[in-house]
């Protein structure tokens, strides 16, 4: 897959991770599995830079005595996801004429 | 390899890197590991399942941008001492000439790689054009009354057009293979600054 399509999709991905509630890193990646897997190094990255974009807030509490990093979603994340979705519909009708075609070729 | 081990081999791994990178990288493995063992995983078993120290600290460094290892290797560890600075001050002739020199070789590498490629795809263009050209100038050949030099110069053209579109499969190859080889060369270059830290 092309990579910058690959990092916006995870972009989104994580964002959608957390968009209902705050999350931590392992429950995302548990959350996502069955839709795409993701290495806890790729996790560390994409939080990296959509914290940089500020669409996503980090703070640390205090669970089972260790100290536990949440991500909480921000307006701009959420922006995002809705950017994403309005993306997808073109790419969707792309998608629809592309496989148009391959029926009347083939 | 339990917990302990692998952050200790992959904090090392990281040496070079700013302070607090290191310090956050390593947090968000602990607090990872933690979280699986608290879902049952053994410790070893999670280290396991995040992964070789060896991938990880590659794809760490490529992701750093190397301004970054720069700042971090000539930034002092602890404060100068007067007599350090005047050497570094007297020095300067010396030290800023092979940073430059240094910098060139690193340029120049960049600027042969991609020459390569410049030249291969100029080759490709000049190829269209002069087949595309000579095909024309036949047809005004044959009007002309000339139909056999005509014939010729179409049959060049039909040659070089033959000729460029096996090179134009060939030069994509390259390309691809070139901007590979740079980015082999960016993280080779960045793995230098890490591994001098850890030698000392």
């Amino acid at each position: 897959m092309d990579v910058q399509l690959k990092r916006g999709l995870m972009d989104v991905c994580v964002l959608s991770a957390i968009k209902n509630d705050e999350s931590y890193g392992y429950k995302m990646i548990k959350d996502m599995a069955p839709y795409i897997e993701m290495s806890e190094s790729t996790l560390y990255t994409v939080l990296k830079r959509l914290e940089t974009a500020n669409m996503l807030t980090v703070r640390a509490a205090e669970h089972n005595g260790r100290l536990r990093k949440y991500y909480k979603i921000t307006d701009m994340g959420m922006n995002r996801i809705a950017e994403f979705m309005d993306d997808w519909q073109q790419i969707m009708s792309i998608y629809r004429f592309v496989t148009k075609e391959d029926t009347t070729n083939g | 390899m339990d917990r302990r081990e692998f952050l200790s081999e992959l904090g090392s791994r990281l040496n070079g890197l700013p302070k607090n990178d290191i310090e956050e990288r390593l947090n968000f493995y602990d607090e990872m590991i933690s979280d699986m063992t608290d879902d049952g995983l053994t410790e070893e078993d999670a280290v396991t399942k995040i992964g070789s120290v060896d991938d990880i600290a590659t794809q760490i460094i490529g992701d750093t941008p190397i301004v970054k290892l720069v700042g971090e290797k000539i930034k002092p560890k602890r404060h100068l001492t007067a007599l350090e600075i005047i050497l570094i001050v007297l020095g300067a002739p010396i030290w800023i000439a092979v940073l430059c020199s240094l910098s060139a070789v690193v340029i120049s590498v960049y600027c042969v790689l991609w020459s390569v490629i410049i030249s291969l795809w100029a080759v490709f263009a000049s190829l269209i054009v002069g087949s595309v050209g000579a095909m024309l100038y036949g047809i005004v050949v044959i009007v002309g009354g000339a139909a056999g030099a005509g014939t010729i110069f179409i049959g060049a053209g039909v040659l070089c057009a033959g000729v460029s579109i096996f090179m134009f499969f060939g030069c994509r190859a390259v390309t691809k293979g070139i901007i590979y080889l740079t980015a082999l060369f960016a993280l080779q270059i960045k793995k230098c600054f890490i591994k001098k830290e850890v030698e000392r």
